[in-house]
């Protein structure tokens, strides 16, 4: 902990600070502080009404977002104990994926119960053990309240795709979106067996041009070069598709190397030599079956030259050039084909089979798309446009949301209603089981519990609506055992949430309640900052 | 405790209303620079760039483009400009300033404590609503109003522009030119690729002596003198190599001992690239267009066969030329047996070739194309702003007509359609109890900006014309008798309100449904903002050189 960096006292004359009773709880109060103003300047992008916030950075690059976890990692903030509530966002990023925003406003009110606590001289220790419990009768409430879903239950999670979407600016596209999600990961998940999902194996493409519309899920492959060569196909039907990490170029040694030519008979056989080499190679792809050959980036030298494409394109192989690196792994595995190092691999074993590969046009540019593959991998890829750039990255970001929550789905197979319920419920529940504990833990926990209903107030808040009559009718409704009552923002009542198709994963809350509580807890027991200078 | 205060970042942060208001006003900035250029009578803008270089021009994107707007929010409104230009590529100024007026009015209804979301549903729902009734209702079939609507559109988008005069003359230009890009696109539908459509500028003499020329012009002239200038039944051969002497690969050295070798060697540079021009002259070709260079050397061969040969013509144009012609665009002449070869069936052919002068310009014509038909303009103006905005103009139009042609609908122009869209709305949102009322009433009013600015700038009186433009859309809607009048707009040059339908002026149906959302679009974009957030810039690195001059150990 902190106090251990604190120096011998006879040698540093500012000893006197540390003897100083008062130091722990101001700092303490500063961190409480710092750490709130993240949650408040955050509060407003919550639920379906949220705002967005607009982020110049010092490049003069803007975002225009509504994430959580993307707000406040662009907005570097400084102080060390308001960094720890951004890392937390992050964390719920990696976690759920969703709920970026509830996490950091939850710590924010739990961090305001604790200052209004450590005033009353609870023992930040004492604070922190209570809300350690505090968090683990929380999850064990959220889970009764949760509903089973099946996978195959496809309508329950389109429900909570949508809800994922609500508040972002793409909203109007989540009749497209959200099913584009729950296809995505259903398509690359086994039910049965996969507890979790690799979303690397979903590879979201984004293109400038059109509106979000257009995005389209694509059940193969999509690659954002247009097919080389002028005069190749630009379809091919039953492709066989190799992928080559060598060049087809003039062949390079290693080593510095000069042809001397001393006669001009020689200088005919440099050039015809150099077309043999080519036409050589090309054939023998030719004669292994391949009709589409993709081609890894070089940097050395030129993947593939002019006259190569010249060859190909005469032989009807259709070309994709500039392939990167780290895609190659998923253009295998989508393909069931292998990268082929060196020429003399080139056999029809390596490569993969599909239906079609063919190029097409999207407004201004040409991509090629490979569908209809033949023992595929668990794979798909998303083609995502968008008219701007700002909404082009706010749709990826959403997107990504959303395919976060069907993920969260698959790890934790339980809904639980939105909008605000969960949290109304846990307060309403978690009184209820203060009464029946003694000492301070009664307190704190009466305390946090309270502190809960930060979320409905906001959520009501931003949606223009009254917070103290929506809150109280909720606690109201809940009292009465209505557990799924919640706020319906678009008629601006108290409804049975559930109804609304307001759903969103167990996994979010859970995660967000533990990894608040944590963070919270964590700068509690914090009392002194050493700022060391070099 | 305010939030700023102990909020600490590395940057500016403002939130809540200030922010929304000072977008609010950065947007209406960017909307009153193109708002006077708005119209018929509208005017035009001389932008100077930093080098010195001047733009004259009509055409709302062109302007917001060179502005160099900062303010993130304004820069929003500047990239709405130019999404509309590329899907549409008219109405550029409109739908900045529909997106500034709803803005504006939208800020006011906050001030009147009125929730941005209520607002924000509001006019999405005005949107879809204006939509639906655009389409239902104004739209207009072109098929039955034939080819002169067509060129009406053409002349309504060339009415704000410096051509407006002869707009007659260039309105049906436009559209020849359109027709003779046609292609089918495989579905009984055809396409008009207007990037096609060849545009060539040459200044002097006047604007009405442009001409459409059916074939392809090419900004380059023949590489010799001696060449024959005039070529018909002409075989065309399509090259993207050059034609020099073949000089050796990097890594290749040639090491001569005896001198008299070295004549050989030289020999045989010049003979490889003679072999190949002998082989594509024997395969029939005449015309011989490259991307690269002929090197003066092998010029002769060429004259020797009465052969054209052109140099440094630009790819793209190759491309389309090879098309037309039904040539094959080669990169080399290596063929599967590793030898180079040129076949006759790599010849595109058209009925003549000929190079011409054009004021100090010679230009190379390909006339009367095998495969397809082309069309290029060919601009003189009396000087280069002149021609540059007469171009800009242009592809104005040609966007016209392809959106008429493809979609076939059209609505009229003149602030007929916002009039009516606002009247309707008016109506529509009093049909509503919901909170949304308000804001779809602000959205009705906010239309009316079109026929205000359009008036206005035509030094007509605003207040006059545009409630009698409402009364008679009023009464066209209410009264099924009286449902002609749906078409009255503004008449800007008597000053009056007048069936547009009869006076020809039209835009494209697709024009205004993009203005309308891409406008409510970006207005939402911006109104969802209530935090804004600038990061200080980090400290570069400068290199060390430049850390020294700063330090002054320079001197």
């Amino acid at each position: 902990m902190a106090t251990k960096a604190v120096p011998a006292p006879k040698t540093r004359p500012s000893k006197s600070e540390f003897k100083d009773k008062e130091k722990p709880a101001q700092i303490r109060s500063s961190n409480i502080v710092a750490a709130k103003a993240v949650a408040d300047a955050i509060k407003t992008s919550l639920g379906p009404r949220g705002m967005d916030k607009m982020i110049q950075d010092g490049k003069g690059e803007v975002t225009i977002t509504n994430d959580g976890a993307t707000i406040l990692k662009q907005m570097k903030v400084l102080h060390p104990a308001a960094k720890m509530l951004v890392e937390l966002s992050q964390a719920q990023d990696a976690e759920a994926g969703d709920g970026t925003t509830s996490v950091v406003i939850l710590a924010g009110a739990m961090l305001e119960t604790s200052q209004k606590l450590l005033t009353k001289g609870f023992h930040p220790a004492a604070i922190s053990d209570s809300l350690l419990h505090f968090s683990a009768k929380a999850v064990e409430v959220l889970e009764s309240m949760a509903i089973p879903v099946d996978l195959t239950d496809n309508a329950s999670l389109l429900k909570s795709a949508n809800t994922a979407l609500n508040s972002k600016v793409v909203h109007e596209h989540s009749g497209m979106l959200a099913p584009m999600a729950v296809d995505a990961v259903l398509k690359i998940v086994d039910p049965n067996k996969d507890q979790n999902v690799d979303l690397k194996d979903i590879h979201i493409i984004k293109k400038l041009g059109e509106t979000v519309e257009d995005s389209q899920l694509v059940d193969g492959i999509v690659f954002t070069q247009k097919s080389q060569g002028i005069g190749g196909p630009s379809k091919i039907e039953k492709a066989k598709i190799g992928l080559i990490q060598f060049c087809i170029s003039p062949p390079k040694t290693d080593m510095d190397n000069t042809v001397l030519i001393r006669d001009y008979a020689a200088m005919d056989r440099v050039l015809r030599e150099e077309r043999q080499y080519i036409l050589n190679i090309t054939k023998k792809i030719k004669a292994a079956g391949c009709n589409v050959l993709l081609i890894q980036k070089s940097i050395l030298r030129d993947a593939v030259s002019d006259l190569a494409l010249h060859l190909l394109a005469k032989q009807k192989i259709m070309v994709v050039k500039d392939i990167e690196r780290e895609d190659i792994e998923f253009v295998c595995k989508t393909l069931g084909c292998r990268p082929i190092a060196s020429l003399d691999h080139f056999t029809p074993e390596a490569l993969g089979t599909a239906e079609l590969s063919e190029e097409f046009q999207a407004g201004d540019s040409k991509f090629v798309k490979i569908t209809g593959v033949q023992n595929p991998g668990r794979t798909v890829s998303i083609l995502l446009r968008g008219s701007n750039k700002q909404v082009l990255e706010e749709a990826d970001r959403s997107l990504h949301d959303a395919l976060c929550v069907i993920r969260c789905l698959v790890k934790k197979r339980f809904l639980i209603p939105g909008g605000g319920a969960p949290e109304a419920e846990l307060s309403v529940k978690l009184t209820q089981y203060a009464h029946t504990m003694k000492g301070m833990d009664a307190y704190c926990f009466r305390a946090f519990a309270e502190s809960l209903e930060v979320i409905p107030g906001i959520l009501s808040e931003n949606a223009g609506l009254s917070p103290i009559s929506t809150v109280t009718e909720l606690r109201n409704r809940h009292a009465r055992g209505e557990t799924h009552a919640g706020i319906n923002v678009r008629k601006g009542s108290i409804s049975n949430i559930i109804d609304e198709n307001v759903l969103q994963p167990l996994l979010v809350s859970t995660s967000a309640i533990t990894l608040a509580a944590e963070c919270v807890r964590s700068i509690l027991k914090i009392d002194d900052i050493v700022n060391v200078i070099r | 405790m305010t939030a700023e205060s102990v909020l600490s970042i590395q940057g500016k942060r403002s939130s809540g209303t200030p922010v929304r208001t000072e977008n609010v006003i950065a947007a209406s900035s960017v909307a009153n620079i193109v708002k006077s250029s708005l119209g018929p009578v509208g005017l035009d803008k001389m932008i100077v760039d930093d080098v010195g270089d001047v733009t004259v021009t009509n055409d709302g994107a062109t302007i917001l483009k060179l502005l160099e707007v900062e303010h993130p929010a304004a820069r929003v409104l500047v990239e709405l400009a130019q999404l509309q230009d590329e899907e549409v590529g008219d109405g550029t100024t409109s739908v900045v300033i529909i997106a500034a007026e709803l803005l504006k009015v939208a800020d006011e209804l906050v001030k009147q404590k009125i929730h941005p979301t209520s607002i924000i549903a509001g006019y999405k729902l005005a949107c879809k609503e204006a939509c639906r009734y655009i389409q239902n209702n104004l739209t207009m079939n072109t098929d039955e109003l034939g080819r002169d609507c067509i060129v009406a559109a053409a002349k309504t988008s060339m009415s704000s522009k410096v051509i407006s005069i002869d707009s007659d003359f260039f309105a049906n230009m436009v559209v020849d030119a359109a027709m003779a890009v046609r292609t089918s696109d495989g579905k009984g539908g055809y396409k008009y690729p207007i990037k096609a459509v060849n545009i060539l500028k040459a200044h002097g003499r006047s604007a009405t002596e442009s001409a459409i020329i059916n074939g392809y012009a090419l900004n380059c002239t023949v590489a010799s003198h001696a060449m024959t200038k005039k070529i018909t039944n002409a075989k065309i051969a399509c090259l993207d190599f050059s034609l020099n002497k073949e000089k050796m690969k990097l890594g290749i050295q040639v090491l001569v001992n005896d001198p008299a070798k070295l004549e050989a060697i030289r020999q045989r540079e010049a003979d490889i690239t003679k072999e190949r021009i002998e082989k594509i002259l024997k395969a029939g070709a005449n015309v011989i267009l490259t991307t690269g260079g002929i090197d003066d050397l092998c010029l002769k061969y060429f004259v020797e066969a009465g052969a054209m040969a052109v140099r440094r013509c630009k790819k793209s144009d190759l491309k389309r030329i090879a098309k037309a012609t039904g040539a094959t665009f080669l990169t080399t002449l290596c063929n599967l047996e590793g030898e180079e070869s040129f076949e006759p069936t790599y010849l595109g052919e058209a009925a003549e070739v000929t190079q011409e002068r054009v004021c100090d310009d010679e230009l190379i014509l390909i006339k009367g194309t095998s495969a397809r038909t082309a069309s290029s303009l060919i601009l003189r103006g009396p000087n280069d702003f002149y021609c540059d905005e007469m171009e800009r103009s242009l592809h104005d139009a040609l966007c016209v007509v392809k959106r008429v042609l493809e979609s076939s609908s059209i609505v009229c122009g003149g602030g007929s359609v916002e009039a009516a869209l606002s009247v309707y709305l008016e109506s529509f949102a009093t049909s509503l109890s919901s909170r949304e009322q308000l804001a779809i009433g602000a959205f009705a009013q906010s239309l009316l900006v079109i026929p205000n600015t359009l008036a206005v700038n035509a030094a007509k009186d605003a207040t006059d014309l545009v409630p009698k433009l409402r009364a008679y859309h009023h009464s066209s809607q209410i009264k099924t008798e009286h449902s002609q009048l749906k078409y009255y707009g503004l008449d800007l040059i008597e000053g009056q309100v007048r069936d547009n339908k009869k006076a020809g002026v039209f835009e494209p149906t697709l024009s205004k449904l993009k203005q309308l959302k891409f406008a409510t679009e970006a207005a939402i974009t911006i109104l969802r903002i209530d935090d804004m957030i600038k990061l200080e810039q980090e400290p570069s690195k400068e290199s060390g050189y430049q850390q020294a001059l700063k330090s002054g150990q320079l001197g």
